[in-house]
């Protein structure tokens, strides 16, 4: 067979190139005549416009274009149209765009768009969800119930911007039992600003009629689709291709500053750029969103959860954006990793006049992981149980019932924690420290999943015997495409990966691609390569049948030729047969497509819901070691232990990269990034000075085994790996800061000064009035749902 | 007023006003984009480059103070072609880089560090990386990385244990 690609350490085919400074990052490109944009931002979180005027803009120096709200009056929204391009009517958050300019240079533009008048009659503003759920809370967005709504079956009512709720079995009955223990925890979580070194940027050009975008996106597909709506363009005339993109983590899954530029080269006819600055970025990225959470649990004496509902607020900020699909996710992440009897979970995304959130690596799941790890810690500790033992006991495995009615397959997190227990065996000992400081560990599990759905991809077999790859795939830094892809490719075709040409994303050039994120690149590309690869296959044999005088069934491809089974003497070269094709049949090419195949859950128990059941679950099982300073509430992680599930790892060095990033960024998320809004309803941190991301000295490295062999719908069961290794880390380590401190952790980041609150017993009791104590209170009743 | 740097070891003039931050000269002027400008405020340390062989934010360095000095970035390691700088290599070697974006300011902070203290302990690299942000990589096989070239750079009398 095939020497083996997959399994194999391979470089990254980028990395010299990174490393010599020649990489072109979108930031880093310039046109021929390029101008340069500013964007006139809303410095107030809620206002009713009174008047926007553009001309003293258009009469300053340099300047080639002023648009505004007039100039886009489409609207976009991924569940309902609550969101245009500029302000219109109202101001809804702080940075909102109000107006857009392109001049000479990038002064001028800014100097333009400050000349702007912009009248405002100030609003009350309502910047936390207990202040847009109180009774008679000003609306976000008074006029919602005119929104159309695209996606059918959820509920949204005021300031309640989407609810998704899962009922399944009779969680009032098993609260009720008399052999229960009740169990309920309460939880905050602040905002992670993504934090790409490349902000979002781009360049727009109008060529031909069509519009050309180069732009640090993870989804060129939705660049173009939104695009097109909101210039009233045809999805077609839009070009969107992306250079290597600086960093996403989520912040670039959505359009970002493209129709903006496209507008102004539009309406200048010259190529505009227009690229965030940092204190752009953190006024306006797509964090991960703040979040409430309530949970409760009814547990017997043995360890089983017989009932548990939980109510999840998500701050969506003054747009639903992504987040809507995001409630989706509660009931697969805080639904998941445990058998429960019966479940109720609501999951609410809730309008306030911030900056509007979104997608973040594991979104939704790191804090309600995070809920659910704590919380079983408590069930743990109310009926006398090892933490390590109940997990044993109610992990899902083989035919387990999810939250949602989806049957499970596999035995993955027992055996994983399992191996958890053997990794801490092999780690070297440390010696008993003495100095002062409260020693704790944790063990936490996490259920996350791949965002499959729909991918194509084209492979050029050319009659050098190379293959070129064809997709809409963007390299944002975890490797998919110049490492995973191309082992895929060589291994579906007998050839070497660096045979491989892998085409950077161009919507002109391949087909559609739901985008890069959700751990999906490697799964759905990868088997959408693979299906157009058997494509290639078989036009190949068919001639180096007749080449070799040998019946199809009887070849195989390997180290680059077409060979005999039996007789590898008996070969010709995939080059040859290439070159032969072009006389034969024409140059061969194959296409391959990929799609969510849609696995069942129990009919009627969602409501809401954009994904219902997991195609392709992910498990982790991570364990962390602190010390807290209780003279400083100064956390150090000691030691960080993970056990991943990746269905099968193509590059396990590669693998290992992605999981010491995602845990570094979860240690940051755990114990210090917390994006805050004031009174004023701006965001506190404006740059890296105020807004800490873990440094060289604050890390440790993860120890790692790679868990291999659980059931997958990937191609040659791959799951995707470079995502869930955040998903964990802020559980484990809120739980080892418990058990070193015996105090109950309900709030990250764990900062000093809270972890001295939390030592001070200040911190024992999180109330969140706007939680009705009955879970039944906080749900739309079905009558105030629109249309 | 036209002033005089010497860049990658060439003598350079540079038309830009002196209050210019030395990042915007190198990347609009003079089009070596491996510095990065992502925070423009020094915390970052994507810009990083050598001045007079010392690590420094180009972000927040004004032109006008760098003019009769000697200024290396990303782009004057390693030797023409394909040639790699044996801290480069080790990156390479070690699959360090993920997005990118980071290292060549990372590689100079490293480079300055190196060529003071060839045997730059695990400490001294943590300390050397203080100002310098990566998002992806979680830091540390930049630092088996550099530990390494740090090792293949050390003579052989020197070697400490």
């Amino acid at each position: 067979m095939n020497a083996p690609m997959i399994g194999l350490d391979l470089p990254r085919r980028d990395a010299a190139d990174k490393l010599r400074g020649q990489t072109r990052y979108t930031v880093d490109r310039a046109r021929p005549g390029m101008l340069h944009a500013a964007l006139r931002r809303a410095e107030v979180p809620a206002a009713r416009i009174v008047r926007v005027d553009l001309e003293p803009a258009r009469r300053m120096p340099g300047v080639r274009a002023v648009v505004g709200s007039a100039d886009a009056p489409g609207r976009s929204g991924m569940v309902a149209a609550d969101q245009t391009l500029f302000a219109t009517g109202e101001v809804r958050f702080v940075g909102e765009p109000i107006a857009a300019v392109a001049a000479d240079t990038a002064e001028q533009a800014r100097a333009a768009a400050a000349a702007i008048v912009v009248e405002l009659e100030p609003l009350p503003p309502v910047l936390t969800m207990a202040e847009a759920l109180a009774p008679d809370a000003p609306l976000v967005h008074s006029g919602w119930r005119d929104y159309p709504q695209f996606v059918p079956g959820g509920q949204r009512a005021g300031n309640v911007a989407w609810e998704a709720t899962v009922v399944r079995d009779d969680v009032a009955a098993a609260f009720a039992r008399p052999d229960v223990t009740v169990v309920e925890s309460t939880f905050r979580v602040g905002r992670q600003n993504q934090a790409s070194l490349e902000p979002r940027a781009c360049i727009a050009t109008f060529e031909d009629g069509r519009v050309l975008i180069e732009t640090s996106t993870q989804a060129p597909w939705t660049v173009r689709d939104t695009t097109a709506s909101l210039l009233g363009m045809r999805p077609a005339d839009v070009r969107v291709v992306v250079p290597a993109v600086g960093g996403g983590f989520g912040l670039k899954f959505a359009f970002g500053l493209e129709p903006f530029a496209a507008l102004l080269a539009r309406s200048s006819g010259r190529p505009v750029r227009l690229a965030n600055s940092r204190r752009d970025e953190m006024l306006t990225a797509l964090c991960r969103e703040n979040a409430e959470i309530r949970i409760r649990s009814a547990v017997t004496a043995s360890g089983e959860i017989v009932g548990r509902e939980a109510v999840v607020l998500m701050d969506c900020g003054a747009y639903g954006g992504e987040q809507p699909f995001l409630a989706s996710m509660t009931a697969h992440t805080l639904g998941g990793s445990y058998r429960l009897g019966s479940v109720r979970l609501v999951s609410r995304a809730i309008y306030t006049n911030t900056p509007p959130t979104g997608a973040f690596r594991a979104c939704n799941g790191t804090y309600n992981v995070f809920a659910l790890e704590r919380h079983t810690d408590e069930i743990c500790q109310a009926i006398g149980m090892d933490p390590v033992e109940f997990r044993k006991r109610n992990v899902i495995g083989d035919g387990s019932i999810g939250a949602t009615g989806q049957v499970f397959e596999g035995n993955v997190l027992g055996p994983m924690l399992d191996r958890m227990t053997a990794l801490r065996a092999k780690a070297p000992e440390r010696p008993a420290a003495s100095d002062g400081r409260l020693f704790g560990r944790a063990t936490v599990i996490g259920t996350w999943f791949i965002l499959v759905g729909p991918s194509a991809a084209t492979v050029n077999l050319n009659p050098d015997g190379t293959a070129t790859v064809v997709t809409s795939g963007v390299e944002i830094g975890s490797g998919a495409m110049v490492q995973a892809l191309p082992q895929i490719v060589a291994h579906s075709l007998g050839l070497r990966p660096e045979d491989v040409v892998v085409r950077q994303a161009d919507t002109d050039a391949a087909g559609y691609d739901v985008g890069v994120g959700g751990g999906r690149t490697t799964v759905s590309l990868g088997a959408a390569s693979v299906a157009a690869c058997q494509e290639v296959r078989t036009k190949l044999l068919q001639i180096a049948s007749d080449m070799l005088e040998a019946a199809p069934d009887d070849l195989v491809l390997e180290a680059g030729h077409v060979q005999v089974v039996g007789a590898p003497q008996v070969r010709v070269s995939i080059a040859a047969v290439a070159q032969r094709a072009q006389g034969v049949t024409g140059p061969i090419s194959g296409s391959g497509a990929f799609t969510a195949p849609g696995t069942a859950s129990r009919p009627g128990c969602t409501a809401g819901h954009l994904v219902d059941a997991l195609d392709l679950p992910v498990f982790a099982v991570h364990e962390c070691e602190v010390a807290v300073d209780p003279e400083t509430g100064q956390v150090e992680v000691l030691a960080y232990r993970v056990v991943q599930d990746v269905g099968r790892a193509i590059n396990p060095r590669a693998i290992g990269g992605q999981i010491q990033g995602g845990v570094v960024q979860g240690l940051g998320y755990a114990l210090h990034e917390e994006v805050t809004i004031g009174p004023d309803g701006k965001v506190r941190q404006q740059g890296f000075e105020t807004y800490r991301v873990p440094l060289a000295q604050d890390v440790v490295p993860v120890e790692i085994d790679l868990y291999e062999g659980a059931p997958s719908i990937g191609p040659m069961g791959i799951k995707g790996a470079g995502e869930v290794p955040i998903l964990n880390v802020a559980a484990a380590v809120a739980c080892a800061v418990v058990n070193a401190t015996g105090r109950p952790v309900r709030e990250i980041p764990l900062t000093p000064p809270r972890v001295l609150e939390l030592l001070d017993g200040a911190a024992d009791e999180l109330r969140l009035p706007h939680i009705k104590a009955r879970w039944e209170d906080n749900v739309l009743p079905p009558a105030a749902a629109a249309g | 007023m036209a002033m005089q740097i010497t860049v990658n070891g060439e003598a350079r003039t540079i038309a830009a006003a002196p209050m210019t931050p030395l990042v915007e000269v190198l990347r609009e002027e003079l089009f070596l984009t491996g510095a990065k400008q992502a925070c423009s405020e020094g915390f970052c340390g994507a810009c990083t480059v050598l001045v007079d062989d010392q690590p420094v934010a180009a972000c927040l360095l004004p032109v006008g103070l760098v003019e009769g000095r000697a200024v290396r970035t990303v782009e004057s390691l390693g030797t023409a072609g394909d040639g790699l700088s044996p801290l480069q290599a080790a990156m390479l070697e070690h699959d360090a880089v993920q997005c990118g974006m980071c290292f060549p300011g990372i590689l100079m902070a490293l480079t300055g560090l190196l060529e003071r203290r060839p045997n730059a302990s695990e400490a001294e690299i943590r300390s050397a990386l203080a100002g310098n942000i990566c998002r992806c990589t979680g830091y540390e096989r930049i630092i088996e990385a550099a530990l390494a070239a740090s090792a293949a750079l050390r003579q052989p009398e020197g070697a400490t244990p």
